[in-house]
């Protein structure tokens, strides 16, 4: 069996762990900085993480430069704004991930946004096109029925907030996450370096850092991502029965195993 | 890089907290070499927002106590140069130096400069506020301390002595309630009322 290693539980490099490489400048600086008030702080806050920020909207979670800009722009203010409230605990890094958690917030702030104005579908129909081989029209109806759902739970925790003037406030978005537990379900079922595997790359980790994690050799991670990605969806079917029933889906849903 | 609906799929439940990386994505991203550089204007427009946001976000308990300390506490951080005070405010270097020292009262500063001052620096108006009349508390009744001082006058190392009790003198008059009489009180609370009205 193959032996996967906690990321953050890596022996290497353990306090440069989410250390920027930037202009010389560390984050215990920046944070000492802006709880001091210090408008220099917001000069290197900017300077360090600005354009990391913003890559990772665009090439990551392919929101629109403009709509980028404005979230990196809240992150950093809401960094700004609740500064105070932040602690070292374990190492420099622990700004990073902090920033990434806030940014994260905010994209998946406009990503239920734009599901409840414009709809993900559009979206999601052309990420499927794009590879139009590999996947069957039925694989492609079970991703976007999960889609149709999430955007409908939203509607509804949007219904429901505006209806009872924010009682419900806090709970919004907990039917849509619910919606979505099928997918952390899915992944269960695979073994621990497919499920890594998937999770990263969907978020641009660099197949070296996976190898890493995994103990797989890069090459191996290459040539297995296509045919991981194939198994998630046939495991994914099996809970869309109605959807599988009349495809392909439904008679190879249950060989769980990737073949070489 | 290319992304299919599957990675979508996955983008999406790593939003919504549904899966997760144990960090892996988190030190990724830390390692990237950066590859979308945001315009200048942009920058520096980011930069003044922010700085613009930091100063309501200082806490009460951070606002220093006197207009002196709070411009000793910008020269030290290297914030703003004094003549860069001196110029935007329209101050003369002679006035400036006696604001750093607290040895001149805010009535003899017009309520524009405060206001001006108070916008250079981003200070909310309550905590500014409360610093200038504690300024003049402190310079008013100054004198009053001096005597106090110079019964000291015999001892031995008097000059260490006098520094000693001048800050803990600082301390006490600012951080009392000190009643000034009645016609200075309706001049500070004049010239207060003014800067308040900036906000």
């Amino acid at each position: 069996m193959t032996r996967v290693s906690h990321p953050r539980a890596s022996p290497a490099r353990p306090e440069k762990v989410g250390a920027i490489q930037g202009p010389g400048v560390s984050n215990r600086q920046v944070v000492q900085e802006l709880k001091e008030a210090n408008r220099l702080g917001c000069v290197h806050l900017v300077e360090l993480y600005q354009n990391r920020l913003l890559g990772e909207a665009v090439n990551v979670f392919h929101v629109p430069p403009a709509d980028a800009d404005e979230i990196v722009s809240d992150t950093l203010l809401a960094v700004v704004t609740e500064i105070q409230s932040f602690e070292f605990k374990r190492s420099d890094g622990d700004f990073h991930f902090w920033v990434m958690t806030i940014l994260r917030n905010r994209i998946r702030d406009f990503v239920r946004h734009r599901a409840l104005t414009e709809g993900l579908m559009t979206s999601f129909q052309e990420a499927a096109l794009e590879e139009e081989e590999l996947y069957s029209p039925a694989e492609r109806e079970v991703v976007g029925s999960i889609v149709r759902q999430y955007e409908e739970s939203l509607r509804t925790d949007d219904e429901a907030f505006a209806h009872d003037g924010g009682d419900t406030h806090r709970k919004t978005g907990r039917g849509s996450s619910r919606k979505l537990q099928v997918i952390a379900d899915t992944l269960e079922l695979m073994e621990t370096w497919e499920r890594v595997l998937l999770r990263c790359r969907a978020l641009d980790v660099p197949y070296d850092e996976i190898s890493t994690y995994t103990g797989k050799p890069v090459k191996q991670l290459k040539v297995y991502h296509a045919r991981v990605k194939k198994k998630f969806i046939r495991l994914l079917a099996k809970y869309y029965p109605e959807l599988a029933a009349n495809t392909e889906i439904g008679h190879v849903a249950h060989s769980g195993r990737v073949e070489p | 890089m290319k992304r299919d609906a599957i990675d979508r799929l996955l983008q999406l439940a790593f939003l919504e907290g549904t899966i997760g990386t144990r960090g892996a994505y988190e030190t990724s991203a830390a390692r990237k070499p950066v590859e979308i550089r945001a315009s200048e204007s942009s920058r520096v427009r980011l930069q003044e927002r922010l700085a613009s946001a930091l100063g309501g976000a200082i806490a009460p308990q951070d606002v220093p106590l006197t207009v002196g300390l709070f411009l000793k506490g910008v020269r030290s951080e290297g914030a703003l140069q004094p003549q860069d005070v001196v110029s935007r405010l329209g101050l003369s270097q002679n006035i400036y130096r006696m604001l750093e020292h607290d040895r001149i009262s805010p009535l003899k500063i017009s309520a524009e400069i405060w206001k001006m001052f108070r916008r250079l620096f981003n200070l909310p108006v309550d905590e500014f506020v409360e610093m200038v009349r504690r300024t003049h508390q402190l310079v008013f009744f100054r004198p009053s301390f001096r005597t106090t001082l110079a019964r000291y006058d015999a001892r031995k190392q008097k000059g260490m002595k006098a520094s000693a009790l001048e800050q803990a003198a600082v301390e006490l008059y600012t951080k009392a309630q000190l009643s000034l009489p009645p016609e200075e009180e309706s001049k500070l609370d004049a010239l207060l009322r003014s800067i308040s009205q900036d906000s």
